[in-house]
């Protein structure tokens, strides 16, 4: 299988079969991720359209790590947009967007499985699983999560640091790299 | 003062995308210094990734989770082809553009081997002249206004000559070109040129193209004439 670094590459020579190699690679994942931030089917399927549009447009935007990572977090920013967008959300804090050009990305879990992951999430104690999920998937700060489960601060944070530490080690092994 | 291990808390957040902006870019920059905070960051953006594959959609409507349209793929898909198909048209190039281009490589060349000559800065400021020739000649939006045996062409203000299959003119002759002011009764001597091999000759002439109506060639003596003394060989009204 053709790995997404060398697939882009085709890409940025404007091949359309490369394109569409990583559209049947990728779409669900992209199109999961929008769907959980924004919980409607067709406003996720337009940040879909775009997030593939633009990596076609600008291929650039993705040097090199972990393709599935990087397209991730565009599709997350890019559903956070909208979001942003509708008047309901105005004035609101939102957290930050995950940073997309990242030079400290990790190649390792190169290959992920939606299904294994979510096993493992589900391992969780849902004291650690629910605020990294609604942490990455709500678009509200810890702070928030805080107020809204009524826990200190330092709580939420220590719980969150040591879910992700335990679905780290859950998927070390379980994967290819 | 936040402690070390406050702070890693806070590097799991940040990983996850949960702090504030301020926040967030005060992260990005302590992580530039702190190797400690950095190594737990590098550990934990592969499980931040693994939330982002939980969301997965599904293959197929019986997997239980979010299936995405194949409609969807098909709209996605007929944007990216057609776009792909307009930029691999073949894009045809005027013989004009193609002769200039190879004379540009031609004084380019010249150049790298001469480079110690002393007219390296003039031959550059021509090597110049001659990108912005071809930049002319192929730019999409250029006037064209064509004649037997060549055209005459303008971009913006510049005003351009291209002829092709012209003979050597005769021992102590040249072709001279010749414009016609709008508003003008008589035409004005412009410039003098030989054609380069294969007959083709592409002269950019120095007036404004938006002040020109028409051009025409005439053979004339060496040094040129003030007025025409043969029977133009060309002649373009623009």
């Amino acid at each position: 299988m053709e790995d997404a670094g060398r697939l882009m590459e085709r890409v940025r020579a404007r091949d359309a079969d490369a394109f569409e190699v990583l559209y049947d690679r990728y779409h669900r994942l992209v199109y999961g991720v929008a769907l959980r931030v924004l919980s409607d089917a067709a406003a996720a399927e337009d940040v879909t359209q775009a997030v593939f549009l633009t990596l076609w447009t600008s291929p650039s935007l993705f040097r090199d790590g972990n393709f599935g990572a990087w397209i991730a977090r565009v599709a997350r920013n890019r559903a956070f947009d909208v979001v942003r967008s509708r008047t309901l959300h105005a004035g609101s804090e939102l957290p930050q967007s995950l940073p997309v050009d990242d030079a400290l990305e990790d190649t390792a879990l190169a290959h992920i499985d939606g299904e294994r992951v979510r096993e493992a999430l589900a391992q969780l104690p849902p004291e650690q699983r629910e605020p990294i999920e609604l942490g990455f998937f709500g678009g509200v700060t810890q702070e928030q999560i805080a107020r809204q489960t009524g826990l200190p601060l330092g709580t939420i944070k220590t719980r969150i640091r040591t879910g992700l530490r335990r679905l780290r080690n859950a998927l070390e092994g379980a994967v290819t790299v | 003062m936040m402690s070390h291990d406050e702070l890693l808390d806070n590097v799991a957040a940040y990983a996850l995308g949960l702090l504030p902006p301020a926040e967030a870019a005060a992260m990005a920059k302590h992580l530039e210094t702190c190797e400690r905070c950095r190594e737990e960051y590098r550990f934990l953006r592969p499980a931040v990734t693994a939330v982002a594959y939980s969301a997965e959609a599904g293959a197929n409507a019986s997997a239980g989770a979010a299936v995405v349209s194949p409609l969807l793929k098909a709209r996605v898909m007929k944007r990216i082809r057609a776009e792909s198909a307009r930029r691999s048209q073949p894009r045809v190039w005027p013989a004009y553009a193609v002769a200039a281009a190879c004379l540009a490589i031609a004084i380019v060349t010249g150049l790298a081997d001469l480079s110690l000559n002393a007219r390296l800065n003039h031959d550059r400021a021509q090597a110049a002249a001659q990108a912005q020739t071809i930049a002319d000649l192929a730019a999409p939006d250029a006037q064209r206004h064509p004649f037997a045996g060549g055209e005459v062409l303008t971009h913006g203000d510049r005003l351009y000559l291209a002829m092709h299959g012209l003979p050597a003119p005769p021992r102590g002759r040249v072709y001279q070109a010749w414009t016609l002011a709008k508003g003008a009764k008589s035409v004005a001597p412009s410039v003098t040129f030989t054609p380069a091999g294969g007959g083709i000759a592409v002269v950019r002439l120095p007036e404004a193209a938006t002040t020109i109506a028409a051009v025409a060639v005439s053979v004339e003596p060496e040094g040129g004439s003030k007025q025409p003394t043969t029977t133009p060989i060309a002649m373009v009204r623009i």
